[in-house]
């Protein structure tokens, strides 16, 4: 029941006090037992003040106005309403002229609390006075439209509940509200009804067009807000909003007015929305231009102006839950029936899979961490294919950053060692170390192998042997190596070309070193400039001399000379020597010129 | 709903259709294309072996059918480490009958799926002079700016190809380890995670800088996946190895995570947003659940629980959400792929 100057008397106190807002909770006439709004006036900061008439308004006119203004903003936003005049595109604000304590204040016209629930519900039964302060932080149990009001402050007063708020924090003052209660009761009694009405509908003239004053019951006013439709919030139509408040809201299960429209509402959108479903994102950005027509798109333009504030979208997303479910898809809101996902159930352990064996993440660690790896294996070998690529490819990589074509270098040097892993018999670990070890011990085993097979070729040239030098040793191995490879048959090529890269040399080695036929007994190899001649002939005088003509008629010097003559009367030479100038003798016309010379008798 | 046309290895109910393949399945991706019924969907085996398989379906959400298209399937060099359907619905460049599938794997490959055929489009090299190029652990393919497509590389870079002239736009060294996924925001700023565990993002308009947008909180713990709200370009999802969690990340508050998402008992594998909504976001785990998540303005204390879930039979490797039927969401788990009305 709702007095009628009641917003007179509201404006009045909370002026006197000067608070945010005040609100009149009154049982709603058609669901006895809940507290709905009964009248209100705000008190709090104006963002856009419209003055269409240019007429000079008091601060109190102003004030009243601006109250009326919003609760015709609030009625035209409701699609629930069915007085035509409401439905007119005049109210005077639109969405767009609103500071957060007005939406707010606009919000919790949209309220209804059952008695005993929430705080002004509570207020109501207790028939005490509730003082909240920093009702901001309060949890959302205790408070749930905690938002802006820092204090908010409720106590029972004529059948109703009166809430008073305000943004600065106020500490609990019971004089405070015993001020209030008398001011009021003293006003309200006093007051004529007759005359209260007279001015009230006078202001009303312009503004709150639907007032339907009635002298018997002047609850008229308030009662389309609340409505029926509570009991479609409580037993609501679709269902998941009901289960998804649940969770939030415990203590002050307020009852958010359905709006009654909603669902043909929604499926409008959804026909005349070219995707076939809206979403809330989309609506923010075309909201500013919703404001006029807000009577058509009323719930979309009302999440506009608050999208930078969490606790405004939150209670929104809570009156607008349905916008949700549109942009889940157009079958969410019906879920229950026909989603493949079920509600989740906080406290108890859903069935689930307990991860198998082993790691976690299985596949998408094979996929990140061993998929590019069987790439770069794949292209392992074929690129050796191509290997001669390699030079080229470092120098047209100058222009790339120094960091990755350094990591290149090194990617490359792991390449190499994969392939130098993958010659030489490993029983170790797979670090480079144990690469390098391994190889180290297989070259040894070999060259030993050498000297066994050569001993056993040649049982009388042990003691020459022993004086050959180091550098002709490994070229043996070496040559060795690669034959040795050659008839298994795997990849000559190429590996032969990763130890002339370790090595950086061109080598061609020509080994000639059949048996019986000692006057074919020469061996020739290159190394850049230099080339080394081995030869056997039987000895004979001036044979040495005829020799180094021969080799000088090749255009090389000499760098050394080493002869041995052998027990069994043939001479052995080492010669040492370089290319004079570029026009190099091939290693066969070397050979086939000292054997002219050594065949000589 | 009449099941006796469908064929034998897909089964359906009213809300799910699910394909059994015949090997194994990772990466995958719904046409966005809504020029016809019928949603194409690209799967790809995962085998750990040179010959692999990429296979079109085509999904009817109205009749619930789903039908492989063994005319559109092809090989791949090894399993595919993502596919994805050209991004713009309304394209120039797509016929109605033909989709454009990227591929991702040794190199980005572009094909063409038309009605009856397959063909290779293109295959880009970022290697001027050799057949060599680092493999590629992802890319993602640029909404706005349909010819961009970013590449994520173990070799800690970043290549922006523009794939209409099959040129390297540019490429960036992105992280001091492997690269392991990249998501576009707007037509010229990505972001990408790494090994190194890092979120970063970059503008390709101020190539030298780079905005680290969070670190994993133990040093070095990789970061998986990333997914950028194309809906409220303020928020992006990360995944951690070996972690239960989904950590959403707000690009104005660097550093702090706005919500860590943490109901998965398991690793999280996959992450999705929803094509039409700023606040939701999918996730599938070794727990074998896919959950759906909103997004609260602001969090308990005790976290955020998911709004719905649901049971696979195994670990959900691969989570796609279909940006033309918002209502429905895809799965792989297994040599399965399940389409989930939301």
């Amino acid at each position: 029941m709702v007095p009628q100057n009641m917003k007179e008397q509201l404006a009045l106190a909370v002026r006197s006090i000067q608070w945010s807002y005040v609100i009149f909770w009154s049982e709603s006439v058609n669901q006895p037992g809940v507290l709905s709004w009964g009248e209100g006036y705000y008190n709090g900061e104006i963002k856009t003040r419209k003055t269409s008439q240019g007429v000079e308004l008091s601060s109190d006119e102003i004030g009243l106005q601006r109250s009326e203004q919003l609760r015709e903003l609030f009625r035209s936003l409701k699609p629930v309403d069915t007085n035509p005049q409401t439905k007119r595109p005049s109210a005077a604000l639109s969405p767009d002229d609103l500071t957060d304590t007005e939406w707010y204040y606009l919000v919790c016209m949209s309220f209804v609390f059952n008695i005993g629930q929430g705080v002004p519900g509570r207020a109501l039964e207790n028939g005490q006075p509730i003082w909240l302060i920093d009702a901001y932080s309060v949890d959302c149990k205790e408070f749930s439209r905690a938002l802006l009001a820092k204090t908010v402050v409720c106590f029972p007063f004529m059948k109703g509940v009166i809430e008073l708020g305000t943004t600065d924090h106020v500490s609990e003052d019971l004089s405070l509200i015993q001020q209030i209660k008398t001011s009021l009761l003293n006003s309200l009694s006093v007051d004529d009804p007759i005359n209260a009405r007279a001015t009230l509908s006078s202001r009303n003239n312009e503004g709150v067009a639907c007032v339907a004053f009635d002298d018997n019951d002047y609850d008229v006013e308030l009662i389309p807000e609340v409505g029926y439709d509570i009991i479609n919030t409580t037993t609501s139509p679709n269902g998941s909003s009901n289960a998804l408040q649940a969770n939030q809201l415990r203590n002050e299960t307020f009852m958010v007015e359905s709006w009654q429209v909603l669902d043909d509402d929604l499926s409008n959108c959804v026909h005349n929305s070219v995707n076939s479903s809206d979403c809330i994102s989309q609506n923010i950005s075309s909201a500013p231009k919703v404001g006029e027509d807000c009577n058509n798109n009323q719930k979309m333009s009302l999440v506009d102006p608050l999208s930078e504030d969490w606790h405004y979208q939150k209670i929104l997303s809570e009156l607008l839950k349905s916008n949700d479910q549109l942009t889940m898809g157009m079958h969410f809101q019906n879920f229950h029936q026909e989603s493949s996902f079920c509600v989740w159930n906080k406290g108890v352990p859903v069935n689930f899979q307990r991860p198998r064996q082993g790691t976690s993440q299985k596949l998408l660690k094979k996929i990140l961490f061993e998929v590019p790896r069987m790439h770069t294996d794949g292209l392992l070998e074929s690129q050796e294919e191509n290997d001669y690529r390699e030079g080229t490819r470092l120098e047209a990589d100058e222009g790339m950053n120094h960091v990755l074509s350094e990591r290149r270098r090194r990617a490359k040097l792991n390449e190499r060692f994969l392939t130098l892993r993958s010659m030489v018999p490993s029983n170790s670990k797979d670090d480079k170390v144990s690469i390098l070890d391994d190889a180290i011990e297989y070259l040894r085993k070999l060259e030993k192998k050498i000297r066994e097979l050569e001993a056993q070729r040649e049982p009388t040239g042990i003691e020459s042997r022993s004086k050959k030098s180091h550098h002709d040793m490994v070229e043996r191995t070496t040559d060795h190596y690669y034959n040795n490879k050659t008839n298994n048959g795997k990849k000559p090529m190429v590996k032969k070309r990763k130890i002339c890269d370790i090595e950086e040399t061109r080598r061609e080695i020509c080994s000639d070193a059949s048996k019986g036929s000692s006057n074919k007994n020469v061996t020739v190899s290159m190394s850049d400039n230099g080339v080394v001649i081995e030869m056997k002939c039987p000895s004979k005088a001036g044979r040495i001399l005829e020799i180094m003509e021969a080799v000088n008629n090749l255009n090389i010097d000499f760098n050394s000379v080493q002869s041995t003559e052998e027990a069994d009367g043939s001479l052995h030479l080492i010669i040492k020597s370089k290319f004079k100038g570029p026009a190099n003798a091939t290693t066969k016309r070397i050979k086939q010129a000292l054997q002219k010379v050594a065949s000589k008798f | 709903m009449d099941n006796s046309t469908q064929e034998s290895h897909l089964r359906s109910d009213n809300n799910s259709v699910t394909y059994d393949s015949p090997y194994p399945l990772y990466a995958m991706s719904i046409s966005p294309n809504t020029n016809s019924p019928q949603q194409r969907i690209a799967v790809g085996s995962f085998i750990e072996e040179y010959t692999n398989r990429i296979d079109i379906l085509n999904f009817n959400p109205d009749t619930l059918s789903l039908k492989p298209q063994p005319s559109l399937s092809f090989d791949h060099p090894y399993p595919p480490t993502k596919l994805m359907f050209h991004p713009a619905t309304h394209s120039s460049l797509q016929k109605t009958s033909s989709d454009l599938l990227a591929t991702s794997g040794d190199y980005l490959r572009l094909w063409e799926v038309r009605e009856n055929s397959v063909e290779a489009l293109s295959l880009f090299n970022n290697s001027k002079t050799s057949e060599f190029c680092a493999p590629l652990t992802s890319f993602d393919w640029n909404e706005i700016e349909p010819k961009r497509i970013g590449t994520s590389s173990i070799d800690t870079t970043c290549t922006i190809w523009d794939i209409e002239r099959g040129v390297v736009e540019t490429q960036l060294i992105a992280h001091d380890k492997e690269v392991y996924d990249i998501a576009w925001g707007e037509s010229r700023v990505f972001a990408s995670v790494s090994a190194d565990g890092s979120v970063r993002i970059f503008d390709l308009r101020d190539k030298e800088h780079s905005t680290i947008i969070y670190e994993s909180p133990q040093p070095d713990t990789p970061l998986l996946r990333l997914a950028w709200n194309k809906k409220d370009l303020r928020y992006m999802a990360t995944i951690l190895m070996d972690s239960n969690k989904v950590v959403i990340l707000d690009i104005r508050s660097p550093t702090t995570p706005v919500a860590e998402l943490e109901r998965h008992r398991a690793g999280v594998n996959a992450i999705a947003w929803a094509p039409r909504s700023s606040k939701h976001i999918c996730s599938g785990g070794d727990d074998a659940q896919a959950l759906i998540w909103e997004l609260p303005a602001v969090a308990g204390p005790n976290g955020i629980d998911p709004m719905t879930t649901y049971s696979a039979g195994c670990e959900i490797n691969q989570l796609q959400w279909s940006a033309a039927q918002p209502d429905w969401i895809a799965i792989a788990f297994a040599n399965k792929m399940q389409l989930l009305r939301v």
